[in-house]
């Protein structure tokens, strides 16, 4: 018989080539100090995945680049080694392998990372970026949805709801920026966003929310804990949206048929 | 094109206890029962050309698997009487009776309706979007009044609506007086939009209690014309297709061809595979099932050697992969349905969940194309089977 190619490792890939142009924009960006984290944070989640295809027969995914770039950009910065090693294994075990790997986890593992780094270590500053870096976070959001391997509802809801925030002016534009990047790196993740297109408008929308609303009452946070904070709080509440969103479409069609 | 040899054989979904209503080497004219059910006698198999059986081969139990027949160039052809079709329990007799039944199918759960089951409403699939399938419009051109003649005998057989899936274009028959009860649905050009469970999803979902029918259109206007001449044609328009042949073609062919014969001048040398139905949702077989109208042929693969451990164990350590819900799994439904939580309730055997998002409407075939796009070997269609039985077992017992 025949076969398509929509399988785990080809949306890894399509992920992977969205987030080109952000890495190398970060990595023109940030020289040798960068790539010296981005190798660190490599190494130390190809080793979870190797040990948990040893231990556990659990077969290794590409995604593991995805989550070790995610974590090198956002990381707070001169964490030193031991500290970085410490978050990445965190994030990366419990986080996705325990789950059973890229696909049933429940949190992206690298917003369980950073945010173990940031409660762990609260005396490390955050990075913050320049606008260029940002700015690439749009091509990457492009490739993202033309190959259909990120979510287009949760970055168009984010997107309507930060254009709101802009206009009113309650928005900073260093929060915008980092919270641009942090949505394309962490909250357009296909498997722990919502999964119902009703579910994913919600969810980019809560998200832009939570940014806008840390960013007007949370005095003293920096943009990428901001951005990072409202990821975790999205990714958590985005079962529940999915819930609620299916009990409508539910409800919905039960009214037109009689029965679903 | 009628092939030297054909064979009869049930139609798939669960298999089915039959008498059989002939010996070996019985002569039996075109249309001729060769076999009934042991439960509903009058459900009849029927001959499709007229011949010699060659074999008749039954399962454990009495199970048909396949009755194949040996071509006589210059045989009978069988008469029934249109005139019982009068009362709605006649015409219910006559399609029974001439072999008509099994071409029907209905959800939930599949297989050929029980012979005195009422459905909630009839789809008529003229719209096929599946990869190399033939036109319907093509296959009841000029057939119009035969057509519409069908449709209105169905119309009795149901309270409900006569549901016309076809593609843009002109209307396919000429609106009688219907009542209103037969609808026409435009579907798109892409699969699955034509996919019967996704139309019946989409306009009419099956229930436990109610349930769906579906039939081709030109099994329709077949019927149409049974009504009238009280013969039924056996001829239908199959698209032979695939890697594996020089050219494709279009031959109109009648139900349990032999494939072989189809494809004879046409295949690529080379090892090679015959399918009946598409290449999504076919099976090999050397007879064209029931209800097929495809053939595919695709070039056998060649075994390779093993490979090495670690590529194994990177490859193939882990069962199956998780499904990452994407903008290509949502299309593979046509959009008909929440594809992610339904594929999640369907791996995790959640039958509730399954059912609140219309497991019930949908079929092997409905979900081929998932698979295909998934890059599963069948994996999605396996579970959607084991969960079908199992509900079977629990509320329809």
């Amino acid at each position: 018989m025949i076969r398509g190619l929509w399988n785990r490792e080809t949306v890894a890939l399509m992920l992977l080539a969205a987030y080109l142009p952000l890495a190398l924009f970060w990595l023109w960006l940030g020289g040798t100090g960068a790539l010296a984290q981005l190798a660190l944070a490599v190494l130390v989640v190809g080793i979870w995945h190797l040990v948990f295809m040893l231990m556990r027969a659990q077969a290794p995914s590409l995604a593991a680049l995805t989550t070790a770039l995610a974590i090198a950009m956002l990381a707070p910065e001169d964490l030193g080694a031991f500290r970085l090693v410490l978050g990445v294994s965190f994030g990366v075990v419990m986080g996705e392998l325990v789950f059973g790997g890229w696909g049933r986890n429940v949190v992206n593992p690298a917003i369980v990372a950073l945010s173990f780094l940031g409660f762990g270590f609260p005396a490390f500053s955050w990075p913050v970026f320049d606008a260029p870096i940002a700015w690439a976070a749009i091509p990457a959001a492009l490739i993202g949805v033309a190959s259909g391997a990120m979510p287009a509802a949760v970055l168009a809801g984010a997107a309507l709801v930060a254009t709101g925030a802009v206009l009113t002016g309650i928005l900073p534009e260093q929060v915008l920026l980092a919270a641009g990047i942090v949505l394309v790196l962490l909250v357009a993740d296909p498997v722990t966003s919502a999964a119902t297109t009703l579910g994913r408008w919600i969810n980019g929308a809560l998200y832009a929310g939570l940014v806008t609303f840390f960013a007007f009452g949370w005095t003293g946070a920096a943009p990428v804990q901001i951005a990072v904070a409202a990821a975790l709080l999205t990714s958590l509440a985005a079962p529940l949206l999915d819930e609620a969103a299916l009990a409508l479409w539910v409800a919905q069609r039960r009214r037109r048929h009689g029965r679903t | 094109m009628v092939t030297e040899e054909a064979a009869v054989r049930a139609p798939s979904g669960r298999s089915l206890h039959v008498t059989p209503l002939v010996r070996e080497g019985d002569m039996v004219a075109k249309g001729d029962a060769v076999a009934c059910l042991r439960h509903a006698p009058d459900v009849c198999f029927v001959a499709p050309i007229a011949g010699q059986v060659a074999r008749l081969s039954l399962l454990p139990g009495r199970k048909l698997s396949e009755i194949v027949l040996f071509r006589e160039p210059d045989g009978a052809v069988r008469q029934h009487d249109p005139g019982q079709a009068d009362a709605t329990a006649g015409l219910r007799r006559l399609m029974q009776g001439a072999g008509l039944w099994p071409w029907l199918r209905r959800r939930p759960f599949g297989g050929m309706p029980a012979h005195d089951e009422k459905p909630s409403a009839i789809f008529v699939m003229a719209a096929d979007t599946r990869p190399f399938a033939p036109d319907p419009r093509q296959a009841i051109a000029g057939r119009e009044e035969d057509f519409s003649r069908g449709l209105a005998a169905l119309l009795r057989l149901t309270e409900g609506p006569v549901i016309v899936c076809q593609q843009a274009g002109a209307p396919l028959f000429d609106r009688g007086a219907d009542d209103g009860r037969i609808r026409t649905i435009t579907r798109g050009a892409r699969h699955p939009q034509a996919s019967a469970g996704i139309c019946i999803h989409h306009f009419f979902p099956a229930g436990l209690d109610a349930p769906v029918w579906d039939i081709h259109a030109e099994d329709a206007a077949a019927l149409g014309t049974l009504l009238d001449t009280g013969e039924l044609p056996m001829q239908r328009l199959v698209h032979i297709a695939g890697a594996g042949l020089r050219d494709a073609r279009t031959v109109w062919t009648h139900p349990g061809a032999d494939l072989r014969q189809l494809t004879q001048r046409v295949v690529a040398p080379g090892p090679h595979q015959l399918i009946s139905g598409s290449p999504l949702d076919g099976h090999l077989s050397r007879w064209l099932a029931p209800r097929h109208r495809q053939i595919t042929v695709l070039p056998r693969e060649t075994v390779h050697s093993r490979p090495h451990w670690l590529v194994s164990a990177l490859t193939q350590s882990a069962g199956a992969k998780p499904a990452i819900p994407t903008a290509a799994l949502s299309k593979a439904f046509g959009g008909a349905l929440p594809a992610a939580p339904f594929i999640r309730a369907l791996s995790a055997g959640d039958d509730e969940t399954a059912m609140k998002l219309g497991v019930l409407s949908l079929l092997e075939e409905d979900l081929a194309l998932a698979d295909y796009v998934l890059s599963e070997t069948g994996q999605l269609t396996a579970q959607l089977r084991g969960m079908l039985a199992r509900i079977r077992t629990e509320f329809d017992a």
